[in-house]
């Protein structure tokens, strides 16, 4: 494997098909979140624990160090600043994304793509091609069908790692790493919702505890997977332009603007999977979900659907001491 | 602009006096009241008597329109727009609407020693403290029905993610819209236009909000610009005297200017304030020939003076603050939105951290700085997490930064006996 041609990527807003298209290989940085206070000396330690870990991790390792952030919060941004000063010389780009999901919003982020296009074609001398575009963008929708096909009746820490496998870039369908979790039909079936979970930490937790996570909606989960990117078109504006349009309208996280829409999903799915409950845990320091909780909050009681906030910190050193609450709300669902 | 220069004998009295208006009329402040007329009179009453003695005569300008202002949003005289610190106030004047500052809000409610209440009422309502005390104290204050009810809610992407953020659940509490305005990434061209078009789009609906027609929504538009552009020039002048190393007006009387800059540019208040304060600064002598200069980066904590009273002790000068400056050139009514769209797309705090890095190095040198302050506030991850290349960007000019962990809002969160060591520890290496 040519390392050079090796893009790191950490948001799912981004748009894999395009680094596809380029020849390229993305792969999703999930960091080492056991030395992620390593990374205090350059980013502060209010900043989200993924980034930190990611950071923390990279600066051990071999470069080259290249990598695509999305503009999507104030972590990933600083992320980018820090890499970017730390890993000079390589591929190191920011790429914006409108919280609009309007006609406006899906014009500037076709803009978006253009540019990056073109900073693909300076660094690397590749020029994509709208018929290299769909092709990747076939390969991609069968991969997502493939993952969804995969991991039906699994349990929510073999449904991280065969995602965040698949974001890596490696093959899906080996599950030897890990601790196997709760599949089948026994444990009091929940949904789990957030931002990104360390697969080994509070999942696993969860299902030692008597729940079944019938689905993670979270961002290197189910949700990556569940909408569609397929594009359509006869030339690359075209392609572009319905690109932007399927990232936009995909199933949203709790960044973008559109939150309603956002709930409705969430209740729409926990009805669908069976969930008899919500699992909300998301890291530290994500601004996006710590306004976002009152909210969900206040809709799932609407709802009728029963909820618990967990926090991680990507370690998840400290869920055994959650033990007393997951039990007490598994038993009272 | 807070504070005053008189001796320990007068803050003491000013003092006993605060503490004594704060337990007879503040912390009985309801939502009532603030909704009363006797309150408001009260209040304009007091700004303009003996008992107001600001530093500098501007203030009683800045004050007195932010009082009117305010009053008017309670009363509902014209539709109120709350916005964040990058929405260009031009386009709120310009239509009639009255703008609101929430994190304004939060700082004054800081000032007055009420925030922990409010930042309690938050986490009741489930916002965690993690997330930055100027939007839990804003949210808190919301929940309570102490702000005065929007009519519609307009933020930025930037400068920081808690802002579209916490009006997307204020939103949802007065069941108002929230339009969030995309600003794009520094050199996307063709996005800059896309900015430009939101940007007219806010306007038409703001002055549908207010009942304006096309012909008077232009003249109001353009005198709006009129206002900001006159303004611009006398900040410019501003900035100039205060690169003096004899110029008297100290980072802790400007840097509640942020209030004029974001809020009241385009308003008649906004130009006469910075005419005003270039006149004071003309007219005064000099001062300060000898002090220590620095910068002051991020906000300073709102419910206490110690950190700048630690500053006159060492003889050390705030001689300029990361936000009181013009970041835009003079804006062109004949394409407005445009222009509009360059001035909030050029701000130093969009896109990656070396635009700041960039802004903040100028300052210093411009300024001609000996040292700086970056007051880390909790929870704000945009400043926080640029601070670290923030201060090796003003390293490699020799320039030493300190980095102060605190918390512009939340006074239970000011750890005063480690701040003041740290600080003196720091000043006591740059003399």
């Amino acid at each position: 494997m040519d390392k050079d041609r090796i893009v790191a990527w950490f948001c799912t807003y981004t748009p894999l098909e395009m680094l596809d298209a380029a020849g390229l290989i993305p792969s999703r940085h999930f960091g080492d979140p056991q030395i992620l206070e390593s990374a205090d000396a350059l980013l502060h330690p209010a900043i989200c624990p993924y980034a930190r870990a990611c950071l923390a991790h990279e600066l051990k390792a071999d470069g080259p160090h290249h990598a695509l952030f999305i503009n999507s919060c104030d972590a990933m941004r600083r992320l980018y600043d820090t890499w970017k000063d730390a890993f000079s010389g390589d591929f190191i780009y920011l790429m914006d994304l409108p919280r609009n999901q309007d006609g406006g919003g899906e014009r500037m982020l076709a803009e978006e793509m253009k540019h990056l296009a073109a900073a693909l074609r300076e660094r690397w001398g590749v020029t994509i091609t709208s018929r290299e575009l769909l092709r990747a963008c076939v390969r991609r929708e069968e991969s997502r069908l493939a993952y969804l096909d995969s991991t039906r009746g699994a349990g929510g820490g073999e449904r991280l790692r065969s995602a965040m496998r698949l974001h890596t870039g490696l093959e899906a369908g080996d599950d030897s790493d890990g601790e196997r979790t709760r599949g089948g039909t026994a444990g009091t079936p929940i949904l789990l919702t957030g931002n990104l979970l360390n697969p080994e930490g509070l999942v696993t937790w969860l299902e030692r505890a008597g729940a079944r996570v019938v689905w993670t909606d979270l961002c290197n989960g189910d949700r990556a997977f569940c909408s569609s990117t397929m594009a359509e078109g006869e030339d690359m504006d075209e392609l572009l332009a319905s690109l932007s349009a399927a990232y936009l309208e995909r199933h949203p996280c709790a960044r973008m603007s559109d939150s309603s829409r956002r709930y409705d999903l969430l209740v729409e799915t926990t009805r669908r999977v069976g969930a008899r409950g919500i699992v909300y845990a998301s890291l530290k320091f994500c601004d996006s979900y710590l306004y976002d909780y009152p909210l969900v909050e206040d809709r799932l009681k609407e709802e009728g659907i029963p909820v618990l906030r967990l926090e991680s910190d990507y370690t998840d050193g400290h869920v055994g001491q959650l033990m007393t609450r997951i039990e007490a709300f598994l038993e009272m669902i | 602009m807070a504070g005053g220069n008189g001796g320990k004998g007068d803050r003491e009295r000013d003092n006993s006096l605060l503490n004594d208006i704060r337990k007879r009329f503040i912390d009985r402040l309801s939502p009532s009241t603030l909704r009363s007329r006797i309150f408001w009179e009260a209040t304009e009453r007091l700004s303009r008597s003996r008992w107001n003695r600001p530093d500098w005569e501007a203030d009683r300008i800045s004050l007195s329109h932010f009082l009117k202002s305010t009053r008017d949003a309670y009363f509902k005289r014209a539709p109120v727009v709350w916005s964040n610190l990058l929405v260009p106030s031009e386009i709120i004047h310009g239509t009639e609407c009255i703008p609101f500052y929430p994190e304004m809000a939060s700082a004054v409610v800081a000032a007055a020693g009420l925030a922990p209440r409010f930042i309690d009422r938050a986490a009741e309502a489930g916002f965690s403290p993690d997330a930055c005390s100027f939007h839990r104290c804003m949210l808190g204050c919301a929940v309570d029905g102490f702000l005065p009810e929007p009519d519609y809610l307009l933020t930025t992407n930037y400068p920081c993610d808690s802002a579209p953020l916490s009006f997307s659940y204020i939103s949802r509490l007065y069941g108002i819209p929230h339009d969030i305005v995309d600003i794009p990434l520094p050199g996307r061209e063709a996005s800059l236009d896309l900015l430009a078009e939101q940007l007219r789009d806010v306007a038409r609906y703001l002055a549908g909000l207010s009942g304006l027609k096309a012909t008077r929504a232009r003249e109001r538009m353009e005198e709006a610009f009129e206002f900001s552009n006159q303004a611009l020039g006398y900040l410019r002048e501003i900035e100039e005297m205060r690169k003096r190393s004899d110029c008297m007006l100290d980072g802790k009387d400007a840097m509640g200017n942020i209030s004029v800059l974001s809020a009241c540019m385009g308003s008649k208040a906004g130009l006469e304030f910075y005419s005003k304060l270039a006149g004071e600064m003309r007219e005064r002598g000099s001062e300060g020939d000898n002090s220590l200069r620095i910068m002051w980066m991020h906000l300073k904590p709102w419910y206490s003076q110690r950190i700048f009273e630690i500053l006159d002790n060492y003889n050390v000068r705030v001689v300029c603050e990361e936000y009181t400056h013009a970041t835009w050139e003079h804006l062109d009514p004949v394409r407005p939105f445009h222009s509009l769209a360059e001035k909030v797309g050029g701000h130093f705090l969009v896109g990656p951290v070396e635009r700041r890095a960039s802004h903040l190095v100028k300052l210093a040198e411009d300024y001609r700085i000996e040292g700086a302050i970056h007051y880390n506030h909790w929870g704000c991850r945009q400043s926080c997490g640029g601070a670290l290349q923030v201060k090796k960007a003003l390293g490699a000019r020799n320039i030493p930064t300190l980095l102060m962990d605190g918390d512009c809002v939340d006074e239970r969160e000011y750890q005063e006996g480690q701040i003041g060591t740290r600080l003196e520890a720091f000043l006591e290496s740059l003399s």
